[in-house]
């Protein structure tokens, strides 16, 4: 995904509200792999919205694989995965802003604008799955305090609304709002405060949900543990997707990497993801699962392979110093820690599911393909044309 | 105490044995006052499990399968009285259009000879329903009665309640573009005229019985105790899962005709212990962050100085990075 047609850059202080497109524009055309990017992505999301305006006209039933025995599908697989993805706003947030360390200042916005149009992705997925999208402010007028789904709406809400203030300084600054924009950084401390705790609440409880579940979630993931499998794994998420923006990021802005940082967030992921499996490890332990495996059953491999690749081999690449350090595995590492993370949304959400009454498996239609590929692309070409315009790599974001 | 049961979906409903249910004291909570932080630690301290003992005057039917025939007519009344469409189809499954079906099984009789049973299936209006307190918008409520009941218009259609159900009971209309749940609710409204729920009224062999829960159950045993052979001694419904308003006898055990083997505790315990500590890991991330953010604030602003004049000197990254190390 590099952009060679641009110019490249160097870190010579740029005058404020002298912008990227002025620069792109004077270039002399010819075709470049941002475009072939743009082309793509945007060709995806013209097919999702199709598909899923289809959806929002015929029903679930019609455009949909669901039944009732199996009511949720791959949108909210790719929905719960994307939420723990998105962890990468709040987690760079506290790492910045909460805990001050500053070295790790060029990750924040590539993460902070994945973490924002990660959220408004997962809106749209979940609009498009609830059986009644014209009501879905119901939650706001009707409360159950005991229900993990009315938590999560509220903080994922909340949350995307704190993401807005997080994010805004930077289109401000290209808009020349100063005022405006020295407002919300005055805001910023409490509003990072408020986001990594409205955080903590939504994702751990992504877990606490399942836990009213005992009788179809297999002993292999079901623990009373989930919440707090669920936080840590989106911490894991988080800071591998913030890697994967931070590189990304700098390839489309064809500048020099900055490997201490990436290895700083390695190490990071490294001790969250051992604090994961003694968890995960411990609970199977404790459930009596480890000591009786049924290796004739899909749902054992599919929760080794999880729990080997996705969370034990990135976990090892990141602790072992010689490995970090190596270019290749720093994508390895956060790639396979992402993939082990949707896995087990995914696994939860469907593979370790047995319904009370059992029904017709669920083969995910065209339709939701479509729709859900359409969406996570419309996001990816948001956050590409927002790091191609808003993202400098040269030191002047400091004053965030 | 059977106040327990409901949720704080509607102020009327509040259980005030749980302070931490009422929506004031979580805004309280939210509001992050000390004040509040009493509170919650108080409620978290001393957590009520939401079951209480079961209402005395609660309504319940009881199913002797060894009495049904397999007639249909209590299904087609089902039907009939929710206004399914096709009444006179005989439903094979629960779904949007039936709320109850007769579910025909062949098994084999303590002695092993070949047996039919026919087992009426419906919502069991649960003692302590999980589809209750998985509900996001509070659409499903307990009443004090028995009946577990659906308020439609509250319904976003997210489908929670069909995981949370143990039964697989709740039905979503999908070929509905505007498709809500569907489920049997013990006939609330005809209990509420002093009818019987209509399956019960309609079966011709005194199969389904409809009364008080603790007289039927007391009947139940007496029926198994006086019939030796006839029956397993098990009530199905009177513990599963905290218990159900439907109680079920049979001639084989239960496992064997398809009925989930559940334990006597609920299913709601697990996540509502963890939903009742909400204020409480909200007020202390909070706390932790805020004051994680001032001390390592101060303890930065030196360095960071420092940085960012190294940043201003440099034109290069690398050197950038190294600067960058010491805060």
């Amino acid at each position: 995904m590099t952009a060679q047609g641009i110019t490249r850059r160097h870190y010579q202080p740029e005058p404020v509200g002298a912008t990227k497109l002025n620069e792109v524009e004077a270039a002399p055309f010819r075709l470049e792999p941002g475009m072939v990017v743009v082309g793509i992505l945007g060709f995806l999301t013209v097919m999702g919205v199709a598909a899923g305006l289809a959806r929002l006209l015929i029903g679930l039933g019609g455009t949909t694989a669901l039944s009732d025995s199996t009511s949720w599908g791959i949108w909210i697989g790719f929905d719960f995965a994307l939420i723990a993805f998105s962890g990468a706003a709040f987690t760079m947030a506290a790492v910045v802003h909460i805990f001050h360390l500053h070295q790790f200042q060029p990750v924040l916005r590539p993460a902070l604008l994945a973490g924002f149009l990660g959220y408004t992705a997962v809106l749209v997925l979940l609009l498009l799955d609830l059986g009644r999208p014209d009501r879905f402010y119901n939650f706001l007028l009707y409360w159950n305090l005991h229900s993990p789904l009315f938590e999560i709406c509220c903080c994922v809400l909340l949350y995307t609304t704190v993401l807005v203030l997080e994010v805004a300084p930077d289109f401000l600054e290209k808009f020349g709002w100063t005022k405006v924009r020295r407002f919300v950084l005055w805001l910023m401390a409490p509003v990072t405060v408020l986001g990594v705790t409205l955080s903590t609440l939504h994702q751990s409880t992504l877990g606490t949900l399942y836990l009213n579940m005992p009788h179809r979630v297999s002993a292999l993931w079901w623990t009373p543990m989930l919440p707090i499998l669920f936080f840590t794994s989106a911490v894991m998420a988080g800071l591998a997707m913030a890697i994967v923006a931070y590189r990304t990021a700098v390839r489309i802005h064809q500048s020099p990497e900055e490997t201490k940082v990436i290895q700083g967030l390695m190490v990071g992921i490294g001790g969250v993801t051992l604090v994961y499996l003694a968890v995960r490890v411990g609970a199977l332990i404790n459930n009596g699962e480890l000591f009786n495996l049924d290796w004739s059953a899909m749902r054992t491999w599919l929760a080794t392979i999880e729990i080997v690749l996705g969370a034990l081999v990135p976990a090892t690449i990141c602790l072992v110093p010689a490995w970090r350090r190596r270019p290749t595995l720093q994508w390895v590492a956060p790639l396979l820690i992402l993939a082990g993370v949707l896995m087990n949304r995914f696994n939860a959400t469907l593979a370790s599911q047995t319904a009370p009454v059992a029904g017709s498996a669920y083969i995910p239609s065209m339709m939701e393909w479509m729709s859900t590929i359409g969406i996570l692309a419309m996001a990816a070409l948001a956050w590409y044309i927002c790091v191609r315009w808003l993202v400098r790599f040269d030191g002047s974001h400091e004053a965030h | 105490m059977t106040d327990s049961i409901h949720l704080g979906a509607l102020p009327e409903n509040v259980d005030m044995t749980c302070p931490l249910m009422s929506r004031r004291t979580f805004l309280k909570g939210i509001a992050a006052g000390a004040g509040a932080l009493a509170v919650t630690a108080a409620a978290g301290g001393g957590a009520i499990a939401s079951t209480g003992p079961v209402d005395p005057n609660a309504m319940a039917m009881l199913v002797d399968l060894t009495r049904c025939t397999g007639c249909n007519s209590c299904a087609l009344a089902c039907k009939s009285t929710n206004e399914r469409a096709e009444p006179t189809t005989i439903p094979t499954k629960i779904d949007a259009n039936a709320y109850s079906f007769v579910d025909v099984r062949e098994v084999s009789d303590v002695h092993g000879a070949p047996l039919k049973v026919f087992v009426k299936r419906q919502c069991m209006n649960c003692v302590d329903p999980a589809c209750v307190s998985a509900c996001t918008v509070g659409a499903l409520t307990k009443e004090p009665g028995g009946p577990v009941v659906y308020e439609s218009s509250k319904c976003i259609g997210c489908r929670y309640c069909q995981y949370a159900c143990p039964y697989g009971v709740p039905a979503y209309d999908w070929d509905n573009p505007l498709g809500l749940i569907h489920k049997c609710e013990m006939c609330a409204d005809r209990q509420a005229e002093g009818d019987e729920p209509a399956c019960a009224e309609a079966c011709p062999n005194g199969a389904i019985r409809f009364g008080k829960r603790s007289m039927l159950l007391a009947e139940a045993k007496a029926t198994i105790a006086s019939n030796t052979g006839r029956y397993v001694n098990h009530v199905y419904g009177e513990h599963e899962a905290g218990g159900a308003s439907v109680l079920y006898i049979g001639p084989v055990p239960f496992a064997a005709l398809g009925f989930p083997v559940l334990g006597d505790e609920t299913i709601t315990h697990h996540g509502e212990s963890v939903m009742r500590k909400t204020p409480i890991v909200a007020l202390t991330m909070a706390s932790l962050a805020a004051a994680m953010q001032f001390m390592t604030g101060r303890r930065a602003k030196h360095a960071h100085g420092e940085f960012v004049a190294a940043v201003e000197q440099s034109a290069d990254v690398s050197n950038r990075t190294a600067s960058g190390d010491h805060s």
